[in-house]
């Protein structure tokens, strides 16, 4: 949490260029990598979806770049702690459209449960992503904690609890009936993503209820 | 807890946008604070009696005293 001293009132910026823009470039990064895919798979040459999808990434931060000049004075007016903000929010969302990216390299069967499969990835994806999940987001997450206000702060702070007792106790009760064969094994990615989606849910209804 | 947030702000004729700027929190904290589903933390509250430039028991309706009082 970080305070300052009441200072006077700033513009706010309209959000609706950057959503665009965002929304433009997941799309377009979608409809490539679909189409390099496609073409691949009636055995054309093409570049790999994964460098497909990066050029058109590349594109929109060049757009993104090209808005933030643009409105550099806005930019300049947000305080610190607001700025910092939202770069650490971007930088995670980042990681997040690059590590999809990643684990969906290679793979034909484009959808949201194809992200948590166990399947195989080649080692330096791994590797890769692992670094990326754990040194990137941790980076932009302290920056993201460090300027949140304290309501935020405190939406997380139960947040991070539902999201744990999500976690400790559907873990432990899978596990005892794996053992007497009633369940099949836990899955650590299953309970993982439910841990998430009750985090997110708890955090999103006491930020904007 | 209650509190004169939105009087105060009404008086200023500021939005609630623009009294989150001044405090440098979110709209949503100042929403929050407004329809009591949250009590700011000291530092906020002290900021909020900086800006309006009144004692936080001004502000805030400490309703534990009031009980503390009648007995």
């Amino acid at each position: 949490m970080m305070t300052s001293e009441p200072d006077a009132p700033r513009k706010s910026i309209g959000i609706a260029w950057p959503i665009a823009i965002t929304l433009a470039t997941l799309f377009s990064m979608g409809v490539v990598a679909g189409y390099l895919d496609a073409m691949a798979a009636r055995g054309r040459d093409a570049p790999s979806s994964v460098v497909g999808a990066g050029l058109v990434l590349l594109i929109g931060i060049a757009a993104m770049a090209i808005y933030v000049r643009r409105v550099g004075k806005f930019w300049e007016s947000w305080s610190k702690r607001r700025r910092l903000y939202w770069i650490s929010l971007g930088g995670a969302a980042l990681i997040g459209l690059i590590s999809s990216a990643l684990l969906q390299s290679g793979r034909a069967d484009v959808e949201i449960g194809a992200l948590f499969t166990n399947s195989a990835l080649s080692p330096s994806i791994a590797i890769a992503l692992a670094l990326l999940w754990s040194v990137g987001l941790a980076v932009t997450m302290a920056g993201y904690h460090r300027t949140i206000d304290d309501h935020e702060e405190r939406a997380w702070l139960w947040a991070g609890l539902a999201g744990w007792y999500a976690f400790i106790i559907p873990a432990p009760a899978w596990w005892i009936l794996h053992r007497a064969e009633l369940a099949p094994p836990a899955d650590a990615m299953l309970i993982f993503v439910f841990s998430m989606v009750v985090n997110a849910v708890v955090y999103l209804w006491l930020k904007f209820r | 807890m209650k509190n004169k947030l939105k009087v105060l702000r009404a008086m200023r004729n500021w939005s609630q946008a623009e009294l989150a700027d001044r405090l440098d929190v979110s709209r949503q904290a100042v929403n929050a604070i407004e329809t009591g589903k949250y009590d700011p933390s000291l530092p906020l509250a002290f900021k909020l009696a900086r800006l309006f430039a009144m004692p936080i028991e001004e502000i805030f309706d400490d309703a534990a005293k009031e009980n503390h009082d009648d007995q």
